[in-house]
């Protein structure tokens, strides 16, 4: 049974039903303006998997809380958040400081992530599992927020199976930990509501996944607009649509799965725009995605005879070019080939693919090589996932872009090596390679002209979303001789907010790189530095009882 | 051929930025030559300091004379960052001043005695109890007992204070060299900053901070400049509630808010550098000590996030300024803040291309004169 949760928003009440996140639970009662920006911008859910942090409001009091990462409690005071938050607030509550030296620590509970803890707790490991979200399962198995609420399709139930098996074996997951600290040892800090960690396991496997990349066009940055995850999570996992009419845009077979689901669910589907061409256009590479793995691609072809008979037609080669608030809703205004075209819809949804989650890695100095097809740094592995610092691994897809089917075998590779076993056997790596072949003929299917980068950016689309950094600001950055992506950042504070470089600094990087006509390497990004994602000043401050010697101060 | 220079500097900070500023505006014709390593005034968080720092005075207890003796030269820098705030069009600098709290009655009478040390040089201190801190900075906690507070004392931000430095040194036509010098020829003739190319000039002016020890042995000085590599923390923006520099009579703090609302955390806590021309890193236990004490004095800013950490680099040296040609009509001379380089830097700056130009000068420069190093 749900029941009705009651909390209020600015002072008005509202009611929820079930388990939802904050976020969801304003999307539902259409809220969708959380925060205000420095320039008096309205913003809200935006990633949905707290990486953007423009779904900030103010819970209880506190500040600064990410409404797609807090699970909604009965009697909450939610209020939108102000640009400077007063240094009023009530105090933080108190946090339990705990050292942690696990066999195995790994970091992300999605495909990879559990397929490697129960490799190595095959491998008789005592494996310490951290994962942000409150239900594993991560972004590909997206699991409902309620534990008892049922699999909408076999992807969920294949998903809930997994975390199962997972507990069953005994990996101890730590559910709602955001990692915000990694230092050479490897050291990693992590904390929870309620706890602190400092970890120093033998073996750390990394399995942070991927986050969006969106489309830099005016309007980007409005209330309404979000990636197109964010509004797969407010579905499949929260039971929220995130409007009754809704476009999408994107490249890649992830939009076409979306619309089918929120079709399902109940949503009019007003465009479905794919960046690339059609697929009767390549057919050899639709062969070979067939070839290497039948079931996927039967997957696929079933998706978009399922979008025929719900009459919806996918739009080839589009392109959204700019998002207005208009009194009826979101107006995008985009091309189609090579007409022009418009549409007004409550929410849009973007995907321009993927960015690897691969902070923890740069950190601890793994060695990292640019892959200029998919634009993202991978990191170097042996065949058994381990990387260039030894006790190391990385699996699945923040090490570029692979799927989850790859991501499961490299986790299980990963995790039995970690554990002290073997190394993988001819089976996995017949079907790792069947995996990546797979992707490969999957992306020529997709390939889209370009990458979306800032090169087509009106002067006044924002490049840093966070701190508000136009494209005209940054080409004056640039004409007045900034020449590094640093002197950039320090001259236009861009890279410099809270979402700490995570959409800009791809494009910025491959802007600098194509203007100075150099390659793209790993000195091209920002330089890592912690906190991975912003820390609590409470969370920092618990953790300091957990130091073995007190630093000397100066 | 590139044009004559009368004036290479060697190191674009804020100190060889202001001695450009000075000498391009009085007509000559100015580079600058930088590695752009960028971790000194490039990472620096604008603190302006006046007052003795608790932290130098405990790790040097040695050189508490040379700090002391550096107060006037202190309240001139500030002054000259007033002037340089005006010239640039506004660097966000506040001069609401600077607090030093105290735990306790040893640490208040420790203030006291400071505080009246530092009223004989001049500086616009006083004492304060805790109701009247509390009235001033609601933000502090229950376990602070009182202040000093220096009158003096504020806060620049160094990313806009640095890119208006930039612009207006390109608009006085100011060259900027990329080379990274490690030595300087001082014959008879001209004298030459050897890199990548040899840069020769009428004079060269050494603002080098932690570079200087290097670059200085040829020509007979034994100078030694030990990087000191450290950390800093800076949060989201909240309200702007603290207006005063704060720190700490026992303990390394530094705690500001610039206007824009982020809090900037630092005060000396240690980074790791391997060697001089690494780029230092953020070191786990610095973050942790750094963060929970301004947690503990300050329990305001609870509620907001730390964003981003970085590290940078000090050159403390002796504590006292050096300051003029290596000997007695030289053609190569030093400008060293000796300590506290982004406060000190324009006043240094601007005395070194004063007296490399023969232009009156608004300190009196003997005492700072490079002869201390002799060999």
């Amino acid at each position: 049974m749900s029941k009705t949760v009651r909390f209020t928003f600015d002072g008005e009440p509202q009611t929820a039903t079930g388990s939802v996140s904050v976020a969801a639970a304003l999307t539902g009662a259409g809220h969708t303006r959380l925060r205000r920006t420095d320039g008096d911008s309205a913003r809200g859910m935006f990633c949905g998997i707290g990486v953007c942090q423009d779904c900030l409001v103010t819970i209880d009091g506190r500040p600064n809380r990410r409404a797609c990462m807090t699970l909604l409690e009965d009697g909450m005071t939610v209020e939108t958040q102000a640009a400077r938050a007063p240094l009023s607030g009530p105090a933080p509550p108190r946090l339990k400081a705990e050292r942690l030296s696990p066999d195995v620590l790994i970091i992300g509970g999605g495909a990879a992530g559990l397929a490697a803890g129960i490799a190595a707790r095959a491998e008789g490991a005592e494996v310490l599992l951290l994962d942000e979200r409150k239900v594993a399962g991560g972004q590909y198995f997206k699991q409902p927020a309620r534990a008892d609420a049922p699999a909408m399709d076999p992807q969920q139930a294949d998903g809930a199976a997994l975390v199962a098996r997972a507990r069953e074996s005994g990996v101890t997951i730590v559910a709602g930990a955001e990692v915000w600290g990694a230092f050479d040892g490897p050291e990693i800090m992590a904390s929870t509501a309620t706890h602190v960690y400092v970890l120093t396991p033998r073996a750390l496997i990394v399995a942070t996944g991927a986050y969006e990349r969106p489309i830099m066009i005016p309007g980007w940055t409005l209330p309404g607009v979000m990636t197109v995850g964010a509004a797969q999570t407010l579905w499949r996992s929260y039971g929220v649509l995130p409007g009754k009419r809704v476009a999408i845009f994107g490249n890649g077979p992830l939009c076409a799965q979306v619309a089918l689901e929120l079709s399902k669910g109940g949503a009019e589907i007003a465009v479905l725009g794919e960046t690339a061409a059609p697929g009767w256009t390549q057919p050899r590479a639709v062969a070979a995605m067939a070839l290497s793995n039948r079931a996927l691609a039967a997957k696929g072809a079933g998706m978009l005879a399922g979008l025929r008979r719900r009459g919806i037609a996918v739009t080839w080669r589009a392109k959204p070019l700019a998002i207005e608030q208009t009194g009826a809703g979101l107006t995008v205004a985009y091309q189609a080939g090579k007409r022009h075209r418009q549409v007004t819809v409550d929410a849009v949804c973007l995907n321009f693919g993927f960015q690897p989650q691969n902070e923890i890695l740069r950190l601890l100095g793994t060695a990292m090589r640019f892959d200029a097809r998919f634009g993202q740094l991978r990191p170097d592995r042996s065949a058994v996932m381990e990387t260039s610092v030894p006790g190391v691994y990385a699996v699945g897809d923040c090490c570029g872009l692979g799927g989850a089917h790859a991501a499961m075998v490299e986790g299980r590779i990963a995790g039995r090596a970690a554990a002290g076993g073997s190394g993988p056997t001819d089976k996995e790596s017949a079907e790792l390679s069947g995996h990546r072949r797979f992707q490969d003929a999957l992306w020529q299917v997709y390939a889209a002209d370009e990458p979306p980068g800032i090169e087509h950016a009106t002067p006044e689309t924002l490049i840093c979303r966070c701190e508000e950094v136009t494209c005209a600001k940054l080409d004056d950055a640039l004409k007045a001789g900034g020449s590094d992506i640093g002197a950039i950042k320090r001259a236009t504070r861009i890279g410099m907010g809270r979402c700490q470089g995570r959409y800009c600094a791809p494009v910025l990087a491959a802007y600098l790189a194509g203007k100075q006509g150099r390659p793209l390497e790993d000195l091209s990004f920002f330089a890592p530095q912690v906190p991975i994602k912003p820390v609590d000043i409470a969370t920092v401050a618990a953790t300091e009882a957990l130091l073995e010697t007190p630093p000397a101060d100066g | 051929m590139a044009e004559a220079i009368d004036l290479l500097i060697v190191g674009g900070g804020i100190t060889g930025q202001s001695a450009a500023l000075t000498a391009a505006g009085a007509g000559a014709r100015v580079a600058i030559v930088d590695m752009a390593q960028n971790v000194g005034s490039h990472a620096n968080a604008g603190s302006l300091h006046v007052q003795m720092q608790s932290r130098f005075l405990r790790l040097n207890p040695h050189l508490a004379e040379n700090v002391e003796s550096s107060l006037p030269l202190y309240l001139a820098a500030v002054a000259e960052w007033d002037v340089l705030d005006e010239a640039l069009g506004g660097v966000e600098l506040t001069r609401e001043g600077g607090l030093m709290l105290a735990e306790g009655a040893d640490q208040m009478a420790f203030l006291r005695e400071k505080a009246e040390r530092e009223a004989k040089k001049g500086l616009a201190v006083d004492i304060l109890e805790r109701p009247e801190l509390e009235r001033i900075a609601p933000y502090l906690g229950p376990n602070i007992v009182g202040a000093e507070i220096c009158r003096d004392e504020g806060k620049v931000n160094p990313l806009i204070a640095n890119r208006k430095m930039n612009a207006r040194l390109s608009a006085l036509g100011v060259r900027h060299i990329a080379d990274r010098i490690i030595g300087i020829e001082a014959g008879d003739g001209k004298p030459a900053a050897i890199g990548q190319a040899r840069h020769k000039a009428a004079h060269i002016l050494i603002a080098a901070a932690w570079g200087t020890e290097a670059l200085t042995r040829s020509l007979g000085l034994r100078l030694p400049t030990p990087p000191e590599p450290l950390h800093m923390n800076i949060t989201e923006a909240g309200e702007y509630a603290i207006k005063h520099l704060v720190q700490h009579a026992e303990r390394s703090i530094t705690l500001k808010q610039f206007r824009s609302g982020q809090v900037v955390i630092g005060g000396g806590w240690p980074a790791r550098q391997n060697g001089v021309e690494s780029t230092p890193r953020v070191r786990g236990d610095s973050l942790l000590g750094n963060v929970a004490l301004a947690a503990a004095i300050a329990p305001g800013i609870a509620g907001l996030r730390v964003l981003r950490t970085w590290a940078g680099v000090n050159t403390p040296v002796d504590g006292k300024a050096t300051i003029g040609p290596v000997r007695p009509g030289a053609r190569v001379s030093l400008s060293l803040p000796g300590d506290a380089g982004y406060t000190l830097g324009p006043i240094v700056g601007r005395s070194a291309a004063e007296q490399i130009l023969g232009l009156p000068s608004q300190i009196d420069p003997t005492p700072f004169a490079p002869n201390r190093w002799y060999d």
